[in-house]
This record gives C-alpha cells, structure tokens and sequence, in this order.
C-alpha cells in the first residue's frame, strides 16, 4: 500500500466513523436545507394557475424535478469549512495541526466527503419521497446521472477552496463569517437555487455564465430533470475546472500568506 | 549570520519576536472610541534570546507568566514567524515547516489536543501513522512500549471524550511521540494532573529521551518535573534570557541562603533565633531559619553551642522560592507557563 493510498483510506474511514457518531445532527442539518423545496411549491403552484399551465416551458411537474434536482445538488454542494477554519485560527487549535507533515485542508476535505456518504441514504429517501408527491421526474440516461455527479463534485471541490480561503480571513479580520453570507447568496442565486437562470434578467445570465455557480448546482439539476445535454455538461465542466485552478491557487496564496500572519492564540 | 555549534540540535541567536495588540476600553463608550479609531501597540514578547542545544540534552525552560516561554517554543516548533534572529532546529528553519522538519519534532502543549474527541484514541494514533508514513512494524513495537510504559492498556479504545484528563494526557503524549520525534518541545506537560500521573509522565519522558537521545526543553508549572527531568535550567524574564546554566548554579544565583532546620530537645521563641537569621518559623521544637550562604558554618556553630540542638541540617531552598527570589516577586507563585 503506498504511503499516499495510506493516508486517504486512513484520513476517510476515521472521519466516516467520526461523522457517524454525529449521524442524527447530519440528517437534522439535512432537513435544515429546504431552501429549494419551498421554491419548488411556490413555482409549481405559480405554473399550475398559470393560463396554459406552465411558465416559462416550465410545467409544475418539471419544476419539481429541477427543484429536487436542485436539493439533491445542493446536499452535494453542502461547506462548512470556513467556520471551523474561523475557529480553530481564534481558539489556536490549528496549531497542533499545523505540526504534523500533512496541509490540514485535505483532513477537512476528507471529513466533507465522508459527511456525503452519511448523509446520502437519507437524502436518497427523502428525494423518492419528494418526487413521488410532487409527480417529478427524472432523466432515464445513466450518463446524465454521471456527468451530474461530476459537475457536483467539482462544484464541491470549488466550492471548498473558496470557503476554505473564507475561513482563512480569520488570519486578518474578526467578520470572516459574514463574507460568507453574501457570498452564499450570490451562490443560491446565481446557481439557481431560487429560479432556473432563464428564468433572470438577460444581463444577469450573461454575468452568471462566467462564474461557476450555474454549473455547480443549476447544470446538474437540469441534467437530472433531463433538461441539458452532456455537451452542456463538458462546457460546464470545463469552467467549472477552470475556476477550480483559480481556487487551488488563491487558497495556497492566502494560506502562506496568514501563516505568517499567524498568532497561535494560546496553544 | 553566527555559525550554528557544530552538531547543535537547537541553535538559536538573537532570537526576537514582536506583534501588535489591539485595545480596548470596556462597555458601550469603549467600543464605539474602539470602532472610530482602533487601538494598538507593539508588544516586544521576545528580545535577543540566543542559546544551543546539544542533542540529547533536557533542559528546563523557567520564566514568569508572559515572560515569552511559550512565543519562543512557537518559534521554535515554526508555529510562530520570529520577527529577527537565527533559528535552527534539527538543522532546518523551523518557519519553512518543511516535512523532515517536522518529522523530527514535536510539541506537546498541556492544555491543547491532537485526539479526535469523538474516537477512540486508536483512531488518532491511526492517522498519526499515516501521516507520518511510520512503517507497520516500527508502529507496532512504539505502540507496545508506549503501552507499557504509560499503561495505555484498556483505554485506547475508549473515546477520547470518556478518558480521564490524565488518560488523556497519557494518549496525548503517545500521540505526540508516536513517530519518535528527536526534538521535543514540552509545554506545561503535566498541568492538571494529580502527583501519581505527574510522575507517570516523567518517567515516560525520561525514559523516552535515554532510549531515543531526544533533545527535550520543558516548561512546566511544577518545579519538581524541572527538578526531576532538567540538568540545564534557562530562565527568561520580561522576554530576555537572564539564566543559562545549571541547577545548582541558578540555586546560588537566586542568593538569598540556606536554609537550616533545628530539631531542639528544649522549646525556644522565634525572636530568640531572630539573631541567628531570618525567615524565622518555630513550630513545637522543630525551627527553621534562612542563613546567608556565607555565614552557613559560623551561624550552624553558634547555634549549635548556644541552643540544645538535637539535629541540624542545612539544605538548598526549594527551587520555589530561588524563582521567586530571582524575579523578586515572593508574594506570588512565580513560575507559570
């Protein structure tokens, strides 16, 4: 076993078993994030009382499948990083991690994806549920469940490092955490959270589309409703990727940069 | 730039750091002073501190609260950036954390942890072997010894969350040395434990620097981890290096005399022995009295023909109170972490 296969199979399986302790709070915290179903009601009752019953081409039925396809992405999507990176730079408890041979973001990055896999039978559960009563359906190609699967972990990973140098304000400011609200918004809105991106002003579409939020969360919703094509997805992929190098970057920037700035409090 | 001592496992010269703190007055009025125009000033934690260490040594890093005991361990586990100075640990630059570095080293902070809370201690060990890519065979005979030796035995697979804070303390250390780091950086590692665990933990730290010849600086609470681990004693004050050398040696520093203990077969007053010296305690036919260095010989006989001494001893005072006398500062615990 190579030293590297070593520390990813050791770093998941203890962090898979840590998240497993917290099981109920995952599920809870879960059923927190309901954002996109409670858009998915309001459209669908929009579009059932529209005159031809649909708006925008979008009928209730297939508003609940891209809402769901949304919930579903979203769950995928889901980055606390920034906060337990805020407080681990106040309370020093960095520090220890900070002396082991190993950059502490990939024990984070671990924890997350093992947070998914205690979280999927779950969501899986309640998307059947969701999608039974709401008469949604969903693509039959097994590529668009692959290539939205893609697209939603190299949202992850996006969405990771940014958070991730989000919480590494913590270095320099007390108000880290608020940073993060707005751009969650910017996130929820731009990904489509609250309405598929037709559905917003031209200008605005032609802004999104040179961030990777419609791809990260709208694109996989829209290949799980059968609404995009793969050729959509490798577009998507590919600014998606881009972004990702982007992150990769400015989070290694910041990173040594706050180091320096680094105080150790109390440790 | 100084040329390191040959072979020296902590070279240090010079060694200074700085930061600014921000202030603020309390309440309402404060924070909106403290909002319109922030306060801050520089605060010198660390000035000029230079000395090496020879591997295997074990030394005694001594100094009151905010003395810059702790900043200087930082610096020197590359936790902390020095503002000026050399730094050499293990023949790396601690700041750059390369991977050999830390490898080699380990810092064990009294009141932080490394454990995963909610697991059981084996887990963390676990990923500590990962990490630092410890070969099966060289993880399985540390685990063993460290076993024995700290009797880890029936609590690695308790959770973390469950262990007593001494259990804890013990798997921290464990966690610490699990890759057989040859610098050791000790901070208040027996803090909160009772006299039994504290001794547990000594032994396992002087065991472990005889069988590895790890290179250990200590800070610690309790003199007697100084006093039963450390040789070499350094003392910082006020961010400066004012001792370097060894126990007996900081004795006589902190000056103030011997302490000699009287067991009379008559009773007498503590003013009767006022004139023999000072620090007078007299309870039932047992005294003690503080006697200059100097006068040790000439005051013992003197009390010995003018008193009905039954036993005289004379002692070196508790390293307690050569600290307090060293700071000047007797009317309060001297040395912390």
């Amino acid at each position: 076993m190579t030293a590297l296969w070593r520390k990813v199979r050791v770093l998941f399986s203890t962090r898979f078993a840590e998240m497993v302790e917290y099981r109920a709070e995952v599920v809870i915290w879960m059923l927190s994030g309901t954002l996109s179903l409670v858009m998915m009601l309001v459209w669908m009752g929009q579009a059932a009382s529209a005159p031809d019953g649909r708006i925008n081409g979008y009928t209730p039925a297939e508003f609940a499948s891209y809402f769901l396809g949304v919930w579903v992405t979203g769950q995928l999507l889901v980055v606390w990083v920034a906060w337990e990176l805020d407080m681990e730079v106040r309370q020093g408890t960095l520090s220890p991690k900070l002396l082991r041979p190993l950059d502490p973001m990939w024990e984070h990055y671990a924890a997350h994806v093992a947070e998914r896999v205690v979280r999927l039978p779950a969501m899986l559960g309640l998307v059947a549920l969701f999608a039974w009563l709401a008469g949604a359906s969903f693509s039959t190609d097994p590529l668009n469940y692959l290539a939205a699967f893609g697209l939603a972990m190299l949202g992850f990973s996006a969405r990771f490092l940014w958070e991730y140098c989000l919480g590494l304000l913590a270095f320099w400011t007390e108000s880290s955490s608020s940073f993060g609200e707005v751009v969650w918004l910017v996130y929820a809105a731009l990904g489509g959270m609250f309405a598929p991106l037709a559905f917003y002003p031209q200008w605005v579409q032609n802004i999104a589309v040179w961030t990777p939020f419609p791809y990260m969360l709208g694109l996989p919703a829209q290949l799980l409703a059968g609404k995009a094509s793969l050729a959509d997805a490798g577009r998507g992929a590919l600014v998606l990727g881009a972004w990702l190098i982007v992150f990769w970057f400015v989070r290694l920037a910041v990173w040594r940069l706050g180091l320096r700035k680094y105080g150790a409090v109390g440790a | 730039m100084t040329t390191p001592t040959p072979d020296a496992a902590v070279h240090v010269r010079d060694l200074r750091k700085s930061y600014t703190v921000h202030e603020k007055e309390p309440g309402f009025l404060g924070s909106l002073r403290s909002f319109v125009r922030r306060q801050s000033r520089e605060v010198e934690a660390v000035r000029g501190v230079s000395f090496d260490l020879a591997p295997g040594e074990v030394v005694g890093f001594l100094g009151p609260n905010g003395a810059g005991k702790t900043t200087t361990l930082k610096m020197l586990s590359g936790l902390l950036h020095p503002s000026g100075g050399e730094l050499r640990v293990a023949g790396f630059e601690p700041r750059r954390r390369e991977a050999d570095f830390l490898r080699r080293i380990t810092l064990v902070m009294g009141q932080k942890q490394q454990l995963i809370w909610d697991l059981p201690a084996l887990d963390s060990f676990l990923v500590n072997q990962a990490i630092y890519e410890i070969p099966d065979p060289q993880y399985r005979a540390t685990m063993h010894e460290f076993t024995e030796v700290l009797g880890l035995e029936g609590i690695l697979k308790k959770q973390v969350r469950k262990l007593s804070l001494g259990e804890r303390m013990k798997c921290e250390l464990a966690a610490a040395l699990l890759h057989r780091p040859r610098v050791l950086f000790l901070d208040e590692p027996t803090i909160g434990l009772d006299v039994n665990m504290q001794e547990a933990v000594r032994a396992f730290i002087r065991d472990y620097n005889e069988r590895y010849g790890a290179t250990v600086i200590l800070t610690s609470h309790y003199m007697a981890d100084v006093t039963a681990l450390a040789r070499r004693i350094l003392v910082i004050d006020q961010g400066q290096l004012v001792f370097d050398g060894d126990l007996a040696r900081l004795v006589e520093r902190g000056g103030g005399g011997k302490t000699v203990r009287l067991q009379l077969r008559r009773p007498v007053t503590a003013e009767a022995l006022a004139g023999y010296g000072s620090d007078v305690k007299v309870d039932g036919l047992s005294a003690e009295l503080t006697v200059p260095r100097a006068e040790v010989s000439p005051r013992a006989a003197r009390l010995l023909a003018d008193l009905d001494v039954a036993d005289l001893t004379v002692e070196d005072p508790p390293i307690e109170a050569v600290m307090a006398e060293l700071f000047g500062r007797k009317d309060r615990e001297v040395v912390r972490g």
